[in-house]
């Protein structure tokens, strides 16, 4: 040990040693302390005989102290010599712990073998303390800096947020991760109703979820009305200022509630701002929250409130584009449907589902109009009621809150009448009520305008077709053996106005015929006029010494002074019934097409010019004659027969022709309306007319009726007149008609004796010497009749007829006939 | 409901019948109705055919049924028919009773004095 100098005041080593200001330890290289200063034992509460010779140092350090001595201190020293200023924890003798910083110095002796370890320790409590200072300082900042960055995330989802329903979902996502809230939920306060409005919440189960009117004396509607930010400490606060709380505080294990209402408006003042809504959060355990914190959460409320103002007025927008969008579609979709059933019809389907979930219109027109969609109809009384308020007053009743109805009653008017009401039920949770009633409003304006259209169109419609049928009705000659007419008018489909096509048939003399078939230019009820003039004219023109060429010049003068005829087109024609001459003209129409007895079918190309009234055309009127043979058939037709979009008009000539020729031996009754059926498709959409003249009568006569005992009468009145014009004697004719009903009977009494629905089929044909009747049944035989009357009826048959045959083979034909010979 | 086909008066003291038009299968049920209703008390009964413009076996059921009672009942009954036509064709067809016809009211107005 090196000489010390002698300090001029008594200053002893020893005791410098035990009370240095640091701590002094000694100890063998394994450790185990030796020697050590009474600062230390102070500082640790140890006594001298518990460390010397038992302790090891490392055995006083904290755990991870001792972990670290093994990894860095000891392999340090050992290499080194010295460490300097590591930082342990000692364990002292009360088990707390004094954070100390340690140099250790390692003595060797002559061969360089560890003797000893010196130590110092110095006490760094309030150096450590400073160091946790630090550290809590910087998670205060980093705690700030993430509420920012939270906040942050939340403005930038609020201004990505369109709609109200995504604001409210972004802001209830923002206490718990700024905050650390347990739950967050979000109200939102609906102006026109008067009503706030629970939208959405991080945990539906806590807090009370119904709607609440603005006054209600809830904490969320009061802190709604003044606009300030509340933090409600505990549940003790809550209890005595918002009791409505407490109950879901206990039950949900929340002991402080922040409400914060949602404004927008000036910041700085509270005047003039408005609260849209309440951000309500909670936190399990009593928390304090700090000014910072304080202005971070007002700071939400107002980024909350713009957000939402932005999302309403967007909103706002968007649905008076919707609903502009709406009217002008619905607008165009009813211009579609001239009729007024369908547009009733598309009006409902528009309605429902778009815009409401139920509706019905009823309209006081015609029979009355009910179109209704949607589920679940409201109380029918109710209805009817509001629905005669409505029509009465001829205002709109709109429902009050709570109201049983429940649904919306518009009065349609048009032309100050009221047609109806349009009645529907929107789903509750609209917004912007107002605006709601104009739109309704407007929609009901167009619909009513829309149906009325349509009404009157149906008028319109309605009285050109009476007209059209009272003129096409009007009697045509027949009765007389030397000739017959078949006539078939078809309108046009589609839904389409009536056109101008029509057919007359007229006697000028007793053996003069004239038929006449012509197109009216133009539709509806002008056209209908036009085409009744027009006939009316022909009829009158018409006369012994005039002839067809001489006519059509009379209707050039006629046009003349009856503008909306010009143009017409007219073919025709006239028979002298005694010699089959015919004489014919066309103006501006289509060919007659005949057909002779023998040989293919002609169309007849004489006598053509321009329509009538035809400026630029040539209108000089000719006529041609032919003689027509007996047998001979005549088809006057207008173009609505032959034109079709998807076929050429010279392909639409030869399928009349093959097809007039095909049925060359048919009946003539419903002849015209075969030919239409065949060559105008169901979705013609011009009208047609067909005529066609039989010259000499028709051989056979075949008519099907049903097993109804009513229509014997019938049958017998078309045969008797087929009878008559084929000259039959009385005596002859009287025993085939009762022939025939009683064959005819007892198909009905017997062979569908089970069956009213069954047909009757029953042909009649003249040969050379005979009449032949063939009455025909699809019943059921029962075995040789037992039935006294129906005995009768047979026998009078097998009386009356020279021929009777039964065959049975499917159902029973009864093939009966009689010899025109005198009996 | 059968106004159409058959009307009824007094041809001095007896009752007159008057059938018209066609009589077959669909009416022939209603009109016998119609005639049993109205001749239940009368003591002659004249059965008028002559506008008759068809019969068949269900007019002659009828009127078979309809003589048979009456006769039953001791009503002296005569049917009216012309010479010719379709109601006479029918009946001689079926073999009605030839001493109950006669061709005129007169006459048979005469047979049951």
């Amino acid at each position: 040990m090196t000489q010390e100098l002698r300090l001029p005041w008594d200053d002893d080593p020893d005791d410098l040693y035990e009370h240095a200001p640091c701590g002094y330890l000694t100890t063998l290289p394994d450790g185990t302390i030796v020697k050590v200063n009474q600062t230390f034992l102070a500082w640790t509460g140890y006594t001298r005989g518990e460390l010397v010779g038992h302790r090891r140092f490392r055995d006083l350090l904290s755990s991870g102290g001792q972990i670290y001595h093994e990894t860095h201190y000891a392999p340090l020293l050992r290499m080194q010599d010295e460490v300097n200023e590591l930082a342990f924890d000692v364990v002292c003798s009360d088990k707390t712990t004094l954070p100390t910083l340690v140099n250790s110095v390692l003595a060797r002796g002559p061969a360089k073998e560890p003797r000893a370890i010196r130590t110092t320790v110095f006490n760094a409590t309030d150096r450590r303390s400073y160091e946790q200072e630090l550290l809590a300082a910087r998670k205060r900042a980093e705690d700030s800096e993430r509420r920012i960055q939270v906040l942050q995330q939340i403005v930038a989802d609020l201004a990505a947020a369109p709609t109200e329903a995504e604001v409210a979902e972004a802001v209830v996502r923002a206490p718990e991760p700024a905050f650390g809230a347990a739950s967050s939920s979000i109200y939102l306060v609906d102006a026109d109703r008067d009503l706030i409005i629970a939208v959405a919440s991080t945990d539906p189960t806590t807090g009370n979820w119904d709607d609440m009117p603005r006054s209600s004396k809830r904490a969320v509607a009061r802190v709604a009305e003044r606009g300030d930010l509340h933090v409600v400490g505990s549940v003790g606060e809550a209890r005595q200022h918002f009791p409505d709380l407490v109950d879901n505080m206990r039950r949900s294990g929340r002991n402080t509630v922040v409400l914060l209402p949602l404004t927008t408006g000036p910041t700085d003042e509270n005047t003039g701002t408005e609260t849209l809504g309440v951000l309500a959060f909670s936190f399990t355990g009593e928390r304090k929250l700090s000014d910072a914190e304080l202005r971070v959460v007002r700071l939400l409320g107002q980024q909350a409130g713009q957000a939402l103002d932005r999302a309403r007025l967007y909103d706002d927008g968007r649905r008076r584009e919707e609903r502009a969008a709406f009217l002008a579609e619905t607008t165009r979709c009813l211009d579609e449907m001239h009729r007024l059933n369908p547009r009733a019809r598309r009006l409902i389907d528009r309605v429902v589902p778009e815009i409401a979930d139920w509706a019905v219109l009823s309209l006081s027109i015609g029979n009355g109009i009910h179109e209704e969609a949607g589920g679940s109809p409201p109380d029918a009384d109710l209805l009817a009621q509001a629905q005669h308020r409505a029509t009465v007053a001829s205002v709109p009743s709109f429902p009050p809150p709570g109201d049983p109805l429940g649904c919306v009653v518009l009065p349609l008017t048009a032309r100050g009448r009221v047609l109806g009401t349009l009645s529907v039920r929107m789903a509750p949770d609209r917004r912007g009520a107002a605006a709601e009633r104009a739109f309704l409003i407007d929609l009901a304006d167009r619909a009513g305008l829309a149906l009325e259209n349509a009404r009157l169109y149906e008028q319109e419609r309605e009285t050109a077709r009476t007209l059209q049928r009272s003129l096409l009705a009007a009697d045509l000659p027949k009765g007389d053996i030397r000739f017959a007419v078949d006539t078939h008018y078809q309108a046009a489909g589609l839904d389409l106005e009536v056109g101008g096509d029509w057919f007359d048939a007229f006697l000028i003399n007793k053996d003069r015929l004239v038929v006449a078939v012509g197109d009216v230019v133009g539709r509806g009820i002008d056209a209908a006029t036009t085409m009744g003039q027009l006939r009316s004219a022909i009829r009158a023109l018409a006369g012994d010494a005039v002839g067809p060429a001489r006519l059509l010049q009379g209707l050039d003068r006629f046009v003349e002074r009856v503008e909306t005829a010009r143009m017409a087109t007219v073919a025709y024609a006239e028979v002298d019934l005694n010699t089959g001459e015919l004489t014919y003209a066309c103006a501006g129409h289509l060919p007659p097409l005949l057909q002779a007895p023998l040989g293919l079918p002609e169309f007849l190309l004489q006598a053509r010019s321009a329509p009538l009234g035809s400026r630029a055309g040539d209108t000089r009127r000719t006529e041609h004659r032919l003689r027509l043979p007996p047998g001979s058939r005549l088809l006057l037709y207008t173009d609505g027969l032959i034109e079709r979009r998807t076929r050429p008009i010279d392909q639409g000539f030869e399928v009349l022709s093959r097809e007039f020729a095909r049925r060359r031996d048919a009946p003539l009754p419903g002849l015209t309306a075969g030919l239409a059926d065949l060559l105008v498709g169901r979705d013609h959409a011009d009208d047609v007319c067909l005529l066609c003249l039989s010259l000499g009568s028709e051989e056979r006569i075949e008519r099907s009726l049903g097993a109804d005992r009513q229509q014997i009468a019938l049958l017998r009145a078309d045969l008797r007149a087929w009878l008559v014009a084929h000259g039959i004697e009385p005596e002859c004719r009287d025993a085939v008609l009762l022939a025939c009903s009683e064959a005819v009977a007892n198909a009905i009494e017997h062979g569908y004796r089970d069956d009213p629905f069954g047909v009757i089929d029953v042909v009649a044909t003249v040969t050379g010497d005979a009449v032949e009747v063939r009455v025909a049944d699809k019943g059921t035989w029962r075995g040789a009749s037992t039935d006294v009357a129906r005995g009768r009826g047979l026998q009078l048959i097998r009386e009356s007829m020279d021929q009777v045959l039964f065959d049975r083979s499917s159902g029973t034909t009864v093939i009966m006939r009689r010899s025109l010979e005198a009996q | 409901m059968t106004d159409q086909w058959v009307t009824f008066s007094n041809f001095g003291d007896a009752a007159l019948v008057r059938l018209t038009g066609e009589i077959d299968l669909a009416n022939a049920g209603d009109i016998g109705r119609a005639i049993v209703n109205r001749v239940n008390e009368a003591g002659k009964v004249l059965i008028d055919l002559t506008t008759v413009s068809f019969l068949d076996s269900a007019g002659v059921r009828l009127l078979d049924a309809l003589v048979g009672d009456l006769l039953v009942h001791g009503t002296r009954t005569r049917l009216v028919v012309g010479e010719r036509g379709a109601a006479r064709m029918t009946l001689q067809l079926c073999a009605f009773r030839e001493d109950i016809l006669t061709t005129d009211l007169e006459r048979a107005a005469a047979d049951l004095k």
